[in-house]
């Protein structure tokens, strides 16, 4: 483990030189945007000549349920699945919604980037905002994810940057942030991402743009693994 | 594209005329996005329900063409009684049904495997491992469907119908060159065969039962030759076998990975991959057989595959193991992955695996908040949710004395907090019969049915009609939205033509009922609180048939075109944090702020069902188009 697995030798030499696979598990709650986020990495993926299998599960969630998806690169064959322990990366964007990606962490090495980020809203469902249901805090989601052998990445929701008065969209800041504090940046260039980016919306493009851009800058403002 | 997209896609390659489905998660994709693609000539519909999608393809089949039809499981079994006269009849077109099955279940209801249709019907039954084999594979079940004059069944799983991966096709987008030669440009023909087509009579029906059976043989032969079902023997005998259907095969190269890395030799292992689900394929399994001293079976759910090499193995005098479901090893519930693999190749071979090498520690996520499923920020049915508890306290009932039956779609998210109205969910159109049967169960106090507006058509108007024809006194709250709402906004019959494809008429459920012979009956809008809970009490006290049509348009597309029924503001003054209007409503726009409750303003549709439980008038609206 660690630099990702390496495929055989077969595929190595279809595509002419070494190739890296890597598994992105993302969850959160629907409304957020993080199919949105899957959809432009694969996206990238794909344009880039790398296999890619994106596996979006939203149910029954219209706005405020679970939605999680999974992304697959670099196999040419390949379950839609990630197996247990086999994510190089999870991307979170709602504090609790974390905990059902904990067994998925690929136990990472210390000194390669963080391999899982964790954009801290909070979606609290009606028991919760009564008082009527728990809620788990900060503090026990970054234990689990230790525990696991995760590298957290905690990103403030009060801490987004604005545009022309307004805070960016958090799913393409946290994308941007994604590119330059995990290993998803060997598999990708941040310019091949931008580029989606650039394409997928006719209006908007430049406020989608401007957070991707701040996302990939927050590397010297963020710093600490866990802003408790 | 997803395994749904490249499904269709491929049916419309190999010239489909025809394309019939309803809707139904994980299956809604495939004709959605035929629909979307709109190509000239070949005609796309939401029919009412499954059994009539595919009685429009069987008669275009029957008339020559190639036909598809797409539901999910349990609209296969609405279809069935049809499918079953259709399998004894045969086709002369191509006729290809896809079916979606839900292993793990990400959509509700059964963890039904359709395959046990193809063994009950006699139908053989292609099954893709990948969006790119889904596109081929149609195509091929076309083939097959033509050569063998049977209706094929091809079946996708939630993960391979809802992937999106890399698709090779053709890039003409469906427009044929070769057009004029297609089958999408043959002539109709009209086929006068009683023997052939009707069912009246023993002597037809049990030569057509011979001629079903002679099909499958033939179409097996066919999908053999076309070599479905991909073997490849280890060099050397004796090692393990490993047999996997569908999806599953596409986990066999990395869990070979993970067991080399606990000393297996990948190379001992010989590998069988199930294309052709039904009929069985003996000679492949028999070649297995022959050449391993164990085989591990790896399919989702039901044993199938499993059994077939049980009866081959009791011809053969096998000696060896076979593991899967019937030996104990994997249960018959739930999704396989990477795991199913890894434990397989480990209880074949002896070679322990550690289990941390693939099972991570579910513990944290029982930490997770939970989560249940609600109705949309103004969303219509919420009101009407509202308006019948409120009857039924304002009628002198207990909640829990008067039975709301449920039916399919959002209409059931009425059984969830705060509302707790449905009790109950079985099937499309359910609601109303098992409301019925409540009724004459001796109870003391109403009986309520709830039913959304694409499942009345569904199946609810024969039982409507029932409940006329019987005068049971129960109330029938039709929820009408005017959109197939659960599966993503599709029309059916009651949307407004507007929407709909160009010449098609919308179904007044407001006059449909009445003319039924419905007296008793009242149309209120959910949005106005007081005057659908005054008249839900008044129907429940009444005696006989009642119906209220709930009418309110789903706020996701009317929020589309840009609608917005009014604009609430918070009175702050008056606001003391009471939480009534969150307790009773339930609204995800609503939250607690520092000394008032907030608005969200980008999710809040204005339906003011919020403003209407204030008893302090801190909630004021602005009415919007809702009224103009």
């Amino acid at each position: 483990m660690g630099d990702g697995d390496r495929e055989g030798d077969a595929s190595r030499v279809a595509h002419g030189g070494s190739r890296l696979t890597f598994d992105i598990y993302l969850v959160g709650v629907g409304g957020q945007g993080i199919l949105t986020i899957g959809e432009i990495i694969a996206t990238a993926g794909f344009r880039k000549g790398i296999p890619v299998n994106f596996y979006p599960i939203k149910g029954m969630a219209q706005r405020g349920g679970f939605v999680r998806a999974q992304l697959r690169m670099g196999r040419e064959t390949v379950g839609p699945s990630i197996p247990e322990k086999g994510a190089d990366l999870i991307v979170a964007t709602e504090v609790s919604e974390t905990l059902k990606a904990v067994r998925y962490i690929k136990p990472g090495r210390d000194g390669v980037g963080y391999n899982v980020i964790l954009f801290g809203s909070v979606w609290a469902p009606t028991a919760v905002m009564l008082g009527k249901a728990p809620y788990p805090s900060l503090e026990q989601v970054t234990e689990h994810v230790q525990a696991a052998g995760g590298t957290l990445l905690y990103i403030a929701p009060e801490g987004l940057p604005t545009y022309k008065g307004a805070p960016v969209p958090d799913n393409i800041y946290v994308l941007g942030v994604a590119l330059s504090q995990t290993r998803l940046s060997k598999i990708l260039d941040a310019a091949d991402v931008a580029d989606v980016v650039k394409s997928r919306w006719k209006r908007g493009a430049e406020r989608n743009l401007f957070a991707f851009e701040a996302g990939l800058k927050t590397q010297a403002r963020i710093g600490v693994t866990t802003a408790v | 594209m997803t395994g749904n997209e490249a499904l269709a896609l491929g049916a419309l390659h190999a010239g489909i005329k025809v394309a019939a489905g309803y809707p139904g998660t994980p299956s809604t994709r495939a004709l959605e996005s035929l629909m979307l693609l709109n190509p000239p000539g070949v005609h796309i519909e939401w029919s009412t329900n499954e059994k009539v999608a595919f009685e429009i393809a069987l008669g275009a089949a029957w008339a020559g063409h190639r036909a598809l039809c797409t539901m999910k499981m349990s609209g296969l079994n609405v279809a069935y009684d049809s499918l079953i006269s259709a399998a004894y009849s045969g086709t002369v077109g191509g006729l290809v049904i896809y079916v979606a099955d839900d292993p793990g279940v990400s959509a509700g209801m059964a963890e039904q495997d359709s395959r046990g249709f193809a063994q009950m019907s006699d139908l053989p039954m292609i099954e893709p491992t990948s969006a790119a084999e889904a596109y081929r594979l149609v195509q091929t079940a076309f083939e097959v469907s033509e050569q063998a004059s049977t209706p094929v069944f091809i079946r996708l799983v939630t993960s391979t119908a809802s992937s999106f991966a890399p698709v090779q096709v053709r890039d003409d987008n469906g427009v044929d060159a070769k057009r004029n030669t297609g089958p999408l440009n043959r002539k109709p023909v009209l086929i006068r065969d009683i023997n052939k087509f009707t069912k009246a009579g023993a002597a037809i029906c049990l030569a057509q039962h011979r001629d079903l059976i002679a099909r499958l043989d033939k179409a097996g032969h066919i999908m053999d030759d076309m070599g479905l079902n991909q073997l490849q023997l280890a060099p050397e005998a004796g090692g393990v076998g490993i047999v996997a259907c569908g999806v599953v095969a596409s986990y066999i190269k990395e869990g070979l990975e993970v067991t080399s890395r606990s000393g297996l030799d990948p190379k001992s292992v010989s590998v069988l991959r199930v294309t052709a689900v039904h009929p069985f394929l003996a000679r492949a399994a028999q070649e297995l057989l022959r050449h391993c001293n164990s085989i591990v079976i790896l399919e989702e759910l039901e044993p199938y595959i499993e059994r077939g090499f049980y009866v081959q193995a009791q011809r053969m005098g096998y000696q060896g193991k076979l593991l899967g479901k019937v030996s104990g090893l994997f249960e018959r519930v739930g999704e396989y992955g990477l795991r199913h693999v890894v434990q397989g190749i480990s209880a074949a071979t002896g070679i322990s695996i550690p289990a941390d090498a693939f099972q991570g520690n579910a513990e944290a996520e029982k930490l997770a908040a939970a989560r249940p499923i609600t109705v949309c920020a103004g969303c219509p049915h919420r009101g009407t949710f509202m308006a019948i508890n409120t009857a039924i306290r304002k009628a002198g009932f207990k909640k829990d004395d008067v039975m709301v039956t449920g039916d399919i779609g959002c209409t059931i998210l009425g059984m969830n907090p705060p509302f707790n109205t449905v009790w109950n969910e079985l099937s499309m159109g359910a609601s109303i019969g098992l409301a019925q049967g409540f009724a004459y169960s001796g109870l003391k106090t109403p009986v309520i049915a709830t039913i959304g507006d694409s499942t009345f058509f569904h199946a609810g108007l024969p039982a409507l009609a029932n409940v006329i024809q019987h005068q049971v006194p129960i109330t029938i709250v039709i929820m009408d939205n005017g959109w197939t709402s659960m599966t993503g906004m599709q029309f059916n019959a009651g949307t407004s033509e507007a929407f709909q494809q160009p010449g098609s008429r919308t179904l007044d459920i407001a006059k449909i009922v009445p003319a039924m012979g419905v007296d008793q009956f009242f149309v209120i809008d959910p949005f106005d609180l007081d005057y659908a809970a005054e008249t839900i009490q008044k129907a429940i006290k009444l005696p006989g048939v009642k119906v209220v049509l709930a009418r309110q348009e789903c706020v996701i597309p009317a929020r589309r075109r840009g609608l917005q029924a009014g604009r609430i503001r918070v009175i702050a003054e008056n606001c003391n944090l009471c939480k009534l209007c969150i307790t009773i409503t339930g609204c995800p726009a609503i939250s607690l702020g520092a000394n008032t409750i907030v608005i969200d303003a980008d999710q809040c549709y204005g339906c003011n069902l919020c403003g209407a439980v204030c008893n302090r008038d801190a909630i004021e609206i602005e009415m919007g188009d809702r009224d103009g």
